[in-house]
C-alpha cells in the first residue's frame, strides 16, 4: 500500500515537472506580449506588471499586421475548402471501391519534402503569371491539405455501412445525392476533424508563402518572419505578433483535442 | 403458376425466388451480371477532380524536379540535360557532405530523445488519473503552434545576453551558452526544440497505444509477480512495438526534412553549422537561383527520406504481434 502510493506520488512529480516544461515558454511569450515595451527584456524578470496593449498597438500600426492576417485567412479557408471539396468525394470513391493505392499516393505526397516542388511550381505559377497572387498560395496549400482530407476522411468513410448507400440507390438517388444526403452526414464528424487540421496546417505552413507570396498577399507567417529578420529587437511586439499567430490554432485545436492526435496519426496506424 | 407466399422460412424459399427471378428476366443470382447492375453503381469518377489536382500539383511537379536535377539550368535560357552532372557536383561538394552529416545528426539527436521521452510521458499520462483534461491540452499545445512562433520564442527566451534561459542557467549555477549562435551547440539547441515541440504528440500517440492494449495480459503478469521493469520491457515494450514505429515513421519524415524552425532562428548559420540539407537546397535554389543543382540535393533528401520510411515499413512486420 505504501509503496503504491509513493509510487503515485513519484508520477505525479514527474508529471507536473514535464508539465510545466511545456507550458511555461508559451505562457512566458503571452506573458511577454502584454507587459510594457521598458520591461520586457529586463532580467530578473517582472512576474507582476501592469498589463498593457501598447505591443498589440505598435504591432498593427506599424506593420499593417491585420492585412497579413486577413491574407492568412484568405489562404487558409480557401485551401481548407478546396482540399476538402476534392477530398471528401474521392474519399468515398476510394472506400467505396475498396483501392488500396490511393492511400500509398496520398502518403508520397505528405512525406515529400516541401522544398521538391517549390521550384516547379515556381518555374509553373511564373509562366501562367500566378506568383503572388492568393490562388497560388490556396493551391500550393491545397496541396497540404487534401492529403490530410483523405487521410482523415479514408476511416469514417471505409466505416461507412454499404447497405445505407445500397438503400438509397433502390430507391434512384442520383450520386450527387447518395454524397450530399447519405455520406455527408454520417461522416461528418470526420469532416470537422479534417476541416480544422487542414486550417492548422495551412495557417501555419510557411515555406510556400516565404517563397510564392507577393508584398500584397504576404501572411501573418511570412510577414513576421520578416519582422525577426529586419532586425527588430522590439521584443514586445514580436511576442505580441507571436500572440496573434498562436492563437487560431490553439483555440481550433482545443476544439477537437480529443480526437486530434487520432487524425493526424489516422491511416499510418492502419499500416 | 399458383402463387407460393414468399416466406423466408418455408423450404421452397430459394426455388421461389429463383423461379420469380427468371419470370421477371433478371440475371440469375450469383451470375456475374450482378455486380454490374444498377446496385453497385460506379463511384470511381468522384475521384477525378482529386487526381486531376495531384498530378498537375504534385505528379507532374515531381517529374518536373527529377527532371530539372538532371538538367544544368542558367536563368534566361531553357534548361539544358547533362545527365547526373549535377549529382556528380554533390559528390564532391562539401557543403552538401555537411548537410548530410547534420541532418543525420539531427535526426539521430532528435529522434532518440523523441521516443524515449515520449514512450517515458506517454506510459505516465496513461497512468494518471488527475485533471486529464488539462494534461491533454498542455500535451497538444506545443505541436499545434505555428513553427514561426517556437522560433520566435526560441529567439527570445534563448538570447546569449537577455533571454531567460541563460539567467535561469545562472540561477542554478551553471555558465551562460550561446545556443543557436554557437557552431558547437546549434544543432542540440534545434534538437532540443523540435524534443520540446514533439516530444508531447509521440507520448499521445503512445498513450493511445497502451490504452488500447488487451488488459489481461497485465493481469497474469501481475499474478505472475514480474517487477516493474520487467513488465515495461518484456511486456509493455514489445506490445507496443507498432505504435512505437508508427510515432517513429511520422516523426522521422518531419525531422528529416525539418525546415521552418531552423530557417526561421539561424538561416542556417552561424556559417554553415545548421545547413542542413533542406536548408541547402533552399539556399541554393532560392537565393542562388542554381535550380538545377538544388533539385539535384532535393531528390537526394526525398530519396533519403523515402528510404527510411521503408526501413520503418519492414521494422513495423518484424514488431507485428
Amino acid at each position: 500500500m505504501v509503496r503504491e502510493r509513493v509510487a503515485r506520488l513519484f508520477d505525479g512529480v514527474q508529471l507536473v515537472v514535464v508539465l510545466i516544461v511545456l507550458a511555461l515558454p508559451i505562457a512566458w511569450t503571452f506573458l511577454s506580449a502584454f507587459k510594457p515595451r521598458t520591461e520586457v527584456a529586463v532580467l530578473p524578470p517582472k512576474l507582476f506588471f501592469t498589463p498593457t496593449l501598447e505591443n498589440f498597438v505598435e504591432l498593427f500600426a506599424r506593420n499593417d499586421f491585420l492585412h497579413h492576417t486577413i491574407n492568412s485567412l484568405i489562404v487558409s479557408t480557401g485551401s481548407t475548402v478546396l482540399g476538402l471539396a476534392l477530398g471528401i468525394p474521392a474519399s468515398f470513391a476510394i472506400a467505396w471501391h475498396r483501392l488500396s493505392w490511393p492511400a500509398t499516393a496520398t502518403l508520397f505526397a505528405r512525406m515529400a519534402p516541401g522544398t521538391l516542388f517549390l521550384l516547379p511550381w515556381l518555374l509553373m505559377f511564373n509562366e501562367i503569371g500566378l506568383v503572388g497572387s492568393h490562388l497560388v498560395l490556396i493551391l500550393t496549400h491545397a496541396a497540404i491539405t487534401l492529403p490530410i482530407a483523405i487521410w482523415v476522411l479514408l476511416p469514417y468513410c471505409d466505416a461507412l455501412p454499404r447497405e445505407l448507400v445500397e438503400c438509397a440507390q433502390i430507391d434512384g438517388a442520383r450520386a450527387d445525392q447518395v454524397l450530399r444526403l447519405v455520406v455527408l452526414p454520417v461522416i461528418m464528424s470526420g469532416v470537422v476533424v479534417s476541416a480544422i487540421l487542414s486550417f492548422v496546417f495551412s495557417w501555419n505552413y510557411f515555406l510556400f508563402a516565404l517563397v510564392l507570396s507577393g508584398i500584397e498577399t504576404k501572411t501573418a507567417i511570412v510577414a513576421s518572419f520578416n519582422f525577426i529578420g529586419e532586425g527588430v529587437t522590439n521584443w514586445g511586439a514580436l511576442m505580441a505578433a507571436a500572440v496573434i499567430i498562436a492563437l487560431p490554432p490553439l483555440i481550433l485545436t482545443l476544439v477537437i483535442q480529443r480526437r486530434l492526435v487520432g487524425g493526424l496519426a489516422a491511416g499510418a496506424v492502419k499500416g | 403458376m399458383r402463387r407460393v407466399p414468399l416466406m423466408p422460412n418455408s423450404p421452397n424459399f430459394s426455388e421461389t425466388v429463383r423461379l420469380e427471378r427468371e419470370r421477371r428476366g433478371y440475371p440469375r443470382l450469383g451470375s456475374p451480371m450482378i455486380a454490374r447492375s444498377s446496385l453497385r453503381g460506379s463511384y470511381i469518377w468522384m475521384a477525378a477532380p482529386a487526381l486531376a489536382f495531384a498530378v498537375a500539383m504534385i505528379g507532374f511537379p515531381f517529374a518536373y524536379a527529377i527532371w530539372l536535377a538532371l538538367s544544368e539550368v542558367i536563368l534566361g535560357s531553357p534548361p539544358r540535360f547533362i545527365g547526373l552532372g549535377n549529382f556528380q557536383r554533390l559528390a564532391t561538394d562539401p557543403e552538401f557532405w555537411n548537410g548530410l552529416k547534420l541532418t543525420l545528426t539531427l535526426y539521430a539527436l532528435s529522434i532518440t530523445a523523441q521516443m524515449i521521452l515520449g514512450t517515458w510521458l506517454g506510459l505516465l499520462v496513461a497512468r494518471s488519473r488527475y485533471a486529464k483534461g488539462l494534461v491533454r491540452v498542455i500535451l497538444v499545445s506545443p505541436f499545434m503552434l505555428p513553427p514561426v512562433v517556437i522560433g520566435m520564442m526560441a529567439i527570445v527566451i534563448l538570447d546569449p545576453s537577455f533571454g531567460i534561459a541563460n539567467w535561469l542557467l545562472a540561477k542554478i549555477g551553471l555558465g551562460p551558452s550561446l545556443w543557436l549562435s554557437d557552431p558547437s551547440t546549434v544543432i542540440l539547441t534545434i534538437a532540443g526544440l523540435d524534443t520540446w515541440q514533439w516530444t508531447p504528440f509521440v507520448a499521445l500517440i503512445v498513450m493511445g497505444g497502451y490504452l488500447s492494449l488487451p488488459s489481461d495480459v497485465f493481469e497474469a503478469v501481475e499474478i505472475d509477480g514480474a517487477t516493474p521493469w520487467q513488465r515495461f520491457w518484456y511486456v509493455t515494450l514489445p506490445m507496443l512495438g507498432p505504435t512505437l514505429v508508427t510515432a517513429a515513421v511520422l516523426r522521422s519524415v518531419d525531422i528529416l526534412r525539418f525546415f521552418d524552425v531552423i530557417y526561421l532562428t539561424t538561416q542556417g548559420g552561424p556559417g554553415i553549422s545548421s545547413t542542413t540539407l533542406n536548408i541547402l537546397a533552399y539556399r541554393r535554389g532560392f537565393e542562388f537561383f542554381d535550380f538545377g543543382y538544388a533539385s539535384a540535393i532535393m531528390v537526394t533528401l526525398t530519396a533519403v527520406v523515402f528510404g527510411s520510411v521503408m526501413v520503418f515499413a519492414r521494422l513495423r512486420r518484424a514488431v507485428a504481434w
